[in-house]
């Protein structure tokens, strides 16, 4: 089996074969709360486990996907410029909830992981929890924390935002279409920005904005926390 | 060739992100300050939109596949979550209620705060 297993091609094949089959039987079973992305690494990490291959076979071909980060990281600047224009009808209130957000995020892990007694590694793993994945990797590599479990908690993130946004907002009677763009967007990432274009173009718009601006916001609290020595 | 060209533009600012970070000794990883440089040609008209528009919507459509090898990465790294999964979760879940509320009533908070200076002043 080693053969089969010690190559690159084994973890780019198990990958794109795992991520084509899942979004196939999402769009045939008309599933969308099958995320490809979770189900994959499942489906991945129990083929791995059950035919007990070790994880460094599948990283000589997912070191060349994950290679990509870098132009996936890149291209995230567009669509923060593509909506530059709609910053500017509520610049002071859009900045001003975004950071409100992200000194919430990052408040929030400190005080939680403490309550919690959650240890440094997994506190620094779940920092960026509410930023976009790519960058939500670049933060914990930064911090010296571990990347697989970022992803998941990014996803279980997204996820939970899309769920529980409705009744938040009605509990809190938050109405104004970019107060709920802005909301979705800062806490819940892409996954967030789908359900907000759901409930309108405004909220949509105003979501994948806040996207680009709590991902670098986030990355420069993180380091103004660094350069203050208290993390 | 489209495609190589708008591949060399994205893979050269991901390039000189990497420089920068190292040689300017930049806290943050080569990729977030390529995507800042790419920010700014944008804005400073050095880059236009149709330059990279394919190749950067095909990666921003199909950022998902990008990130499985770095999910993979729990099952190397799951002694660190043992005993603590509930915990885990718990406090995710948590932060983020926290933060989509912190986020979405700020916002509203300055709109009509805004919107009531306005009409005073009208």
């Amino acid at each position: 089996m080693k053969f089969l297993t010690d190559t690159h091609l084994f973890g780019i094949l198990l990958s794109v074969a795992s991520f084509y089959g899942i979004s196939y039987l999402r769009d045939k079973l008309k599933a969308t709360w099958l995320n490809p992305l979770m189900s994959s690494i499942a489906l991945i990490i129990g083929l791995l486990l059950l035919f007990d291959i070790p994880f460094e076979h599948f990283m000589e071909g997912g070191s060349v996907i994950h290679s990509f980060l870098g132009p996936v990281t890149v291209v995230l600047a567009l669509p923060l410029y593509r909506n530059r224009k709609l910053l500017k009808a509520h610049k002071f209130a859009i900045m001003g909830g975004i950071t409100a957000g992200v000194f919430a995020a990052v408040a929030s892990v400190i005080l939680l992981g403490r309550l919690f007694q959650l240890n440094e590694l997994l506190e620094r793993s779940i920092m960026g929890h509410s930023v976009t994945t790519p960058i939500g990797i670049g933060i914990s590599d930064s911090l010296g924390a571990n990347e697989g479990i970022t992803v998941l908690s990014i996803m279980i993130t997204g996820i939970f935002g899309v769920i529980i946004a409705p009744s938040l907002y009605r509990l809190l009677r938050i109405v104004h279409p970019v107060a709920k763009g802005i909301g979705l967007g800062t806490s819940a990432h892409a996954l967030g920005t789908t359900k907000a274009m759901e409930m309108g173009e405004t909220e949509g718009a105003m979501s994948s904005l806040a996207i680009g601006v709590t991902a670098l916001t986030t990355v420069l609290v993180v380091i103004i926390l660094q350069v203050l020595g208290w993390y | 060739m489209k495609v190589f060209k708008q591949l060399l533009i994205l893979l050269g600012i991901n390039f000189m992100g990497e420089l920068l970070s190292h040689y300017l000794s930049l806290p943050i990883p080569g990729s977030i300050t390529g995507m800042i440089l790419l920010l700014v040609l944008l804005f400073a008209g050095v880059i236009k939109e149709r330059q990279i528009a394919e190749t950067a919507d095909f990666f921003l459509k199909n950022m998902g596949f990008f990130f499985i090898p770095a999910g993979v990465g729990v099952m190397v790294s799951y002694q660190s979550l043992e005993g603590r999964y509930v915990q885990t979760i718990v406090a995710i879940l948590a932060s983020t209620l926290i933060v989509m509320a912190c986020a979405g009533l700020v916002t509203q908070f300055l709109i009509k705060r805004r919107k009531n200076h306005d009409e005073v002043s009208d």
